[in-house]
């Protein structure tokens, strides 16, 4: 059975931002929210690297391990969900997850959060597959519809990958033979120590 | 203190004993059979099943992908 997974490869990262902007207009995700974003680290320095950041859809997600009420699912595609509708916003998933992912809309007074809101992998959620509700709640299904994530889809180095976790791992492997050099070479620090910068 | 103040506040001593003495007894004269142990969220099939296919689209996207 296939696994879902994202696998953003840095040397082609340029830091367009278009994924986030791609991910935002696609699931109409609300004010104060990105599902995903660019991470640079060394900005402005040599070897300065951006990964795009999003929930990974963790095997064994903490997560769903903290959460007090239960609301996390994973799908046959090993896609971690969750229900809107059980969330209370109580904000231990955020602490949880490594990578920030989960994120609240912050609505209402008296610093509430509101429901959680985090990546689907564009599998929607836990409502009736490309109903109305389900994309007010969550956003559009593209899995359903036969599709992969339009953050991936339109990433225009490539850089992003997203799919079946072998297929795309496959991918990345014959990409790093091809270049050959610094990250993506295998061996290239024992060879050339630190100093022979690419 | 006054005999009335002391009056007064052993009368709310009693309200307050009585008032625990009930709120006991109603808590332990809740049926057993109403208290339901708390369930965790348990998906059906329809909503974790396998959505992703290798259509054509997404054969596409692997294949363009692949330099």
């Amino acid at each position: 059975m296939a696994r879902m997974k994202f696998l953003c490869d840095a040397d082609r990262c340029i830091e367009c931002n278009a994924c986030v902007t791609a991910c935002k207009n696609e699931n109409e995700v609300p004010w104060g929210i990105n599902r995903r974003r660019v991470v640079t680290i060394n900005d402005g320095k040599p070897g300065e690297r951006s990964i795009s950041m999003a929930c990974m859809h963790c095997t064994d997600a903490p997560c769903a391990a903290v959460c007090p009420v239960d609301c996390f699912y994973v799908t046959v595609d090993k896609v971690v969900l969750h229900s809107k509708d059980l969330c209370i916003g109580c904000g231990y998933c955020f602490y949880a997850c490594p990578f920030g992912a989960p994120q609240y809309p912050k609505v209402g007074n008296f610093g509430s959060r509101g429901k959680m809101d985090k990546c689907t992998f564009c599998a929607g959620g836990p409502e009736a597959d490309l109903s109305p509700a389900e994309f007010q709640k969550y956003g559009s299904n593209r899995l359903a519809e036969g599709k992969l994530p339009l953050c991936a889809e339109m990433c225009s180095t490539k850089s992003l990958l997203a799919g079946d976790g072998d297929i795309i791992a496959k991918i990345y492997k014959e990409r790093v033979v091809k270049r050959g050099y610094g990250s993506g070479a295998w061996g290239w620090k024992t060879a050339y120590k630190e100093t022979v910068a690419i | 203190m006054s005999e009335k103040t002391t009056k007064q506040a052993l009368d709310r001593r009693g309200f307050l004993k009585v008032a625990s003495l009930g709120s006991a007894a109603a808590a332990a004269s809740v049926a057993p059979g109403l208290v339901t142990p708390a369930q965790a969220y348990n998906p059906g099939n329809e909503e974790t099943k396998g959505r992703y296919r290798e259509t054509d689209h997404v054969k596409a996207f692997y294949r363009t992908n692949s330099y």
